[in-house]
C-alpha cells in the first residue's frame, strides 16, 4: 500500500495538510426530524466539503476532497458542481478526468452526475470517437441503462456532422436488436438514428430507406411476433413518413389468426409469415389491422374494427378490455 | 383465491414513524442529497394514509425545510448544498403539508422573488431549464419548476415561454415521453430549429408523468390572449427570448399526440400474469412506483378530453377526504348499490392496479415496494399508495367549478394577472364526483386520501397553500370532510 491510499484511511480531520480548514458540521435543530444516520467517514468529508464551499477555495486538494465524496455518495451534485468548476478553475487536464470517470460510470451506472458530467468534458474536449467504444462497454453490464443510452444520443447528435463518429451506428444497432430483440432501448436508438436526427447525406433516398426499415421490422417481427418493440417501430416508420397503416395489410393478417399448421416455408421479405411456433393470435396484429379498419372509414370497416377490438377486450387483452371499448365507442362515434 | 386484499396501514405508519422518528439508517446516505425528497415522501405518505403531524413534529419539519432554502434562492437537497429544481419542488410541496402563514410557519419565509430569478437563471434558449447550475436539462425539472410556480404564485408568460415547446419535442414515437430533447440551432438566425429535436431516450412512465402534468400546466399559457404576451406596438424592441417564441400561441403553436400517448400509457399496464401492475418502458418489467407515474396520468389525460364523462353528466362534487385517521369516512352503503362497470370510465384496470399495490407492493414488514423480494423504501412506498388512491378515486377537472372559480377572481393589478388566473382555477378546478370511488378490500381499512393530478398533495393541502399565495377565494366544496389532525 502507498502512501496515498494509506491516507485516504484517514480522516480529513485526521490529514496535517487539511489541519488549516475548521469543518462545518451540516446546521442541524437539537431534535432533528428524520434525520440521515451518517457514517464518521461520510460526516467527515462532507463537513470539509460544507467548509471549501464557504470559502471558495479552487485548488488540487479540493478536486482530492471532491472524489473521495464522490466516491462515497455519487449523488451529492453539489460535490460535482463544484468539482467541475473547479477543474475549469486550475486549468486541470481533462483528459485526466475523463480516465476516472471511465472508472466511476462503470461503478456508479444509474447515476445522473457521472453521466451528465462527462458530456460537460466530452462538450470541452472534443473527442467523441471513442466514447462510443465506451458506452459498449457499459452496455454489457446493463443494456437498458436510460442515462447510457441517453448519453450517446447526446453524443450523436452533439456531433451530427461528424461522419467517422456516425458511420457504424446502423450496424452497431443492428448487433445490438440481434442480441436481444426485446430491447427496447435498442429501438429506441434505432428510431432516433434513422428518423430522428433528420437526413444525413448518404441517406436521401427516403424511399429506399423505407422499404429498408420496413423490412428489417417485419423480419423481426416474423421471428418474435409478440414483441411490442417491434411493432411500436414499425407503427413509426409509418406514422414519421405519413403512410398509411394498410401498406401492411397483407403482412399483417396472418399473424391476426390463430398459427397455420399447414404453412410452408416461403421466403416473401415483403410478407414474411409468422415463424414455426410463434404465438398466435398476436394481439399486437389484431390492434394494427383494427386500425387499418378504423382508417378506411366505411361502415363495413368500422365494424370489422369493432370485432377485432372486440376480441382483444373479451379474449386477447382483457387488461386493457376498458381501452379496447374507447377505441370502439370513438370508432362508431366518428363513423355516424 | 385470496382473502380480501388488506392495506396494512398500521405496519405502513409505523415504518413512516420510524424512519422519521429514529432517523433513516446509513444505506440512506446515497439520499444525503436527496433530503427534501425524503422528509416529502413520508410526509405525503402520512397524508393519503389519512394521517397528520402533531404541532412539535410540524416545527421540527419545517424548521428542517427552511434550513435547506439557500441564499441565492430555490431550495438544496440539503443545508449548505447548492438549489437545485427537484429539491425544490420536494421543499415547498413538504411545506404545503406542515407549513402555514406568519412567523415560524414557512410559507412567509420563502423568497419567492429569490426562488424566480433562480428559476430564470436555469433557462436555455430551446424552452428547457437546467435542473442546477452546470447540471443536465430533462423533463422531471420542468414539472418541479412548474408545480413550484403554480403553488407559490410565481408563473409569468416570460418564465415559461418556450417550454411547451420543448415539451412536446420530447414526446417519441411510441408516444410516451423522453428524458429530454437535444436542440440545434439555426446559423444565420442563432434560433431553435424546430426540428430535428432528437428525443434522448426512450418513452419513460416518470418523464411521461412529468411531461404531461407540465403540458396541462402550460396549457394556461399557451390558451392567453397573444396580444396580451407579445403586443404587436412596433415601437418595443423585443428580446431576442420574445423573438423566438412570438409565435408559439398562434402559428408555431406545439402539439403534442394524445391519441399515440393514450395507447402507449395503456400498454405500460401488465397483463394478468404480471397482476396488472405498471411497467415504466416498453418490454420492462413492472414496478410499484409506476403506479403513480402511469396510473396517475390517466386523471391527467381525462382533462384532455380522453375518456371520462363526467363533465357531461357532473352531479354535486365531493371531495372524498380526510385528515384524521381515528375517523373514517362514513361510507355505509356507497360501494354496493351499483355495478362498477356502469360508473367506471377510466381507461385503465383500476381494480387490477390496485391488487397489484395489495398483493405485490406491500412489504410484510411495513412500507412499499418495487416488487417481491424487494425491501419497501420511501420513494416506493409513496409512489404505491399515490398509485393507489388514483386507482382509487377518481378525480376530474371540473369545468364547471373552474367556471366558478374564473367569476369569484378578483382582478390584480398585474401584467401577469390573466396567466395567475388561468392558473389558479385550473389547479382548483379537480373534483371527484359522489360516489365513484371504488376501494378493493375492506372498504373502510383500504381507503386512502384522494391526491391532486397535477401536484401529488391532497386537495386540501393544494388549496390551501394556493389560497394563501394567491390571496383569492375557492368556492366551497360541498361535502369535504376535515378533522382535527394528531399523529
Ligand atoms: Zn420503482
Amino acid at each position: 500500500m502507498n502512501t496515498e491510499q494509506k491516507q485516504e484511511k484517514l480522516l480529513f480531520a485526521e490529514r496535517p495538510e487539511w489541519s488549516d480548514v475548521d469543518p462545518i458540521p451540516q446546521y442541524e435543530t437539537s431534535t432533528p426530524i428524520a434525520p440521515i444516520l451518517y457514517t464518521p467517514q461520510y460526516k467527515d468529508a462532507t463537513d470539509y466539503f460544507r467548509a471549501i464551499v464557504k470559502s471558495g477555495e479552487r485548488s488540487e486538494r479540493v478536486l482530492q476532497l471532491t472524489e473521495e465524496l464522490i466516491r462515497l455518495n455519487p449523488a451529492h451534485y453539489t460535490a460535482w458542481q463544484y468539482r467541475y468548476e473547479t477543474l475549469l478553475a486550475l486549468s486541470s487536464s481533462l483528459q485526466t478526468e475523463l480516465e476516472l470517470m471511465n472508472e466511476l460510470a462503470i461503478k456508479y451506472l444509474k447515476t445522473y452526475q457521472v453521466w451528465h458530467h462527462r458530456r460537460l468534458l466530452i462538450t470541452l474536449l472534443r473527442t467523441p470517437q471513442p466514447e462510443l467504444q465506451f458506452i459498449e462497454t457499459c452496455l454489457r453490464v446493463d443494456s437498458k441503462n436510460y442515462h447510457t443510452w441517453s448519453y450517446r444520443q447526446w453524443l450523436l447528435s452533439h456531433f451530427v456532422d461528424d461522419d467517422d463518429l456516425w458511420r457504424g451506428e446502423l450496424e452497431f444497432i443492428e448487433n445490438v436488436i440481434g442480441d436481444d430483440v426485446r430491447n427496447n432501448s435498442a429501438w429506441h436508438h434505432r428510431y432516433f438514428v434513422v428518423f430522428g436526427c433528420g437526413v444525413r447525406s448518404g441517406s436521401e433516398d427516403r424511399a429506399r430507406i423505407v422499404r429498408r426499415e420496413l423490412i428489417f421490422t417485419k423480419q423481426n417481427i416474423s421471428l418474435a411476433p409478440n414483441n411490442p418493440s417491434a411493432w411500436n417501430y414499425l407503427r413509426g416508420i409509418l406514422d414519421y413518413n405519413r403512410l398509411p397503416y394498410s401498406l401492411c395489410t397483407r403482412f399483417v393478417k396472418p399473424y391476426t389468426l390463430p398459427l397455420d399448421p399447414n404453412t410452408v416455408d416461403i421466403v416473401d421479405l415483403e410478407n414474411p409469415p409468422p415463424s414455426r411456433g410463434a404465438e398466435l393470435p398476436c394481439v399486437y396484429a389484431i390492434e394494427f389491422l383494427a386500425d387499418i379498419h378504423e382508417k378506411a372509414g366505411d361502415k363495413d370497416n368500422i365494424l370489422k374494427g369493432v370485432d377485432l377490438w372486440k376480441s382483444l377486450a373479451n379474449e386477447h387483452d382483457t387488461i386493457r378490455k376498458k381501452y379496447w371499448e374507447h377505441r370502439i365507442r370513438e370508432a362508431l362515434q366518428s363513423a355516424t | 383465491m385470496h382473502a380480501q386484499p388488506t392495506l396494512q396501514k398500521n405496519l405502513h405508519l409505523q415504518f413512516l414513524a420510524r424512519n422519521m422518528m429514529q432517523g433513516f439508517p446509513a444505506r440512506y446516505l446515497s439520499q444525503d442529497a436527496s433530503q427534501p425528497w425524503l422528509l416529502f415522501w413520508a410526509l405525503q405518505s402520512f397524508s393519503a394514509l389519512q394521517v397528520g403531524l402533531d404541532p412539535d413534529n410540524r416545527q421540527r419539519s419545517i424548521s428542517k425545510i427552511m434550513s435547506w432554502q439557500h441564499s441565492n434562492g430555490g431550495f438544496a437537497g440539503g443545508p449548505g448544498q447548492s438549489p437545485h429544481l427537484l429539491p425544490t419542488y420536494a421543499a415547498v410541496c413538504a411545506l404545503a403539508i406542515v407549513g402555514r402563514p406568519g412567523p415560524g410557519g414557512g410559507w412567509d419565509e420563502v423568497d419567492r422573488q429569490k426562488l424566480y430569478d433562480f428559476f430564470m437563471s436555469l433557462k436555455e434558449p430551446d424552452g428547457s431549464f437546467r435542473v442546477a447550475e452546470h447540471m443536465e436539462v430533462d423533463v422531471r425539472g420542468i414539472y418541479c419548476l412548474l408545480v413550484t410556480a403554480s403553488l407559490l404564485n410565481i408563473m409569468t408568460p416570460e418564465l415559461v415561454e418556450g417550454t411547451a415547446t420543448f415539451l412536446a419535442s420530447c414526446q417519441t414515437y411510441e408516444g410516451g415521453f423522453s428524458s429530454a430533447s437535444h436542440p440545434f440551432y439555426s446559423i444565420e438566425t442563432d434560433r431553435v430549429l424546430r426540428s430535428p429535436r432528437p428525443n434522448l431516450g426512450e418513452a419513460h412512465g416518470g418523464y411521461t408523468f412529468c411531461a404531461l402534468a407540465s403540458w396541462i400546466i402550460l396549457q394556461n399559457y399557451l390558451n392567453l390572449d397573444p396580444g396580451t404576451i407579445h403586443p404587436s406596438d412596433s415601437s418595443s424592441r423585443k428580446t431576442p427570448a420574445e423573438e423566438q417564441w412570438s409565435n408559439e400561441l398562434t402559428t408555431e403553436r406545439p402539439r403534442i399526440d394524445i391519441k399515440r400517448l393514450t395507447r402507449w400509457l395503456v400498454n405500460m399496464q401488465g397483463s394478468e400474469i404480471e397482476l396488472g401492475g405498471f411497467r415504466g418502458r416498453t418490454n420492462k418489467l413492472v414496478d410499484g412506483c409506476y403506479s403513480w407515474w402511469c396510473g396517475g396520468s390517466f386523471a391527467l389525460l381525462e382533462s384532455l378530453g380522453i375518456g371520462g364523462l363526467q363533465n357531461l353528466t357532473a352531479k354535486d362534487v365531493e371531495i372524498d377526504e380526510v385528515v384524521d385517521a381515528d375517523q373514517p369516512p362514513d361510507n355505509s352503503g356507497r360501494e354496493q348499490h351499483e355495478g362498477w362497470d356502469d360508473i367506471d370510465e377510466s381507461l385503465f384496470d383500476r381494480k387490477a392496479l390496485q391488487e397489484y399495490i395489495l398483493l405485490a407492493g406491500q412489504h410484510p414488514a411495513g412500507g412499499l415496494r418495487d416488487k417481491p423480494p424487494k425491501n419497501a423504501d420511501l420513494y416506493h412506498t409513496l409512489y404505491c399508495l399515490s398509485g393507489l388512491s388514483a386507482a382509487q378515486h377518481h378525480i376530474y377537472s371540473s369545468h364547471t367549478r373552474k367556471a366558478e372559480t374564473l367569476a369569484e377572481w378578483k382582478d390584480e393589478d398585474s401584467p401577469n394577472n390573466a396567466l395567475q388566473k388561468a392558473v389558479f382555477a385550473d389547479l382548483v378546478s379537480w373534483v371527484e364526483e359522489e360516489g365513484t370511488s371504488r376501494v378493493i378490500g375492506p372498504s373502510n381499512s383500504n381507503r386512502l386520501n384522494a391526491t391532486h393530478p397535477l401536484t401529488n398533495l391532497t386537495i386540501t393541502h393544494t388549496e390551501a397553500i394556493l389560497k394563501y399565495f394567491y390571496g383569492q377565494d375557492i368556492p366551497p366544496r360541498p361535502f369535504i370532510k376535515t378533522g382535527a389532525s394528531k399523529k
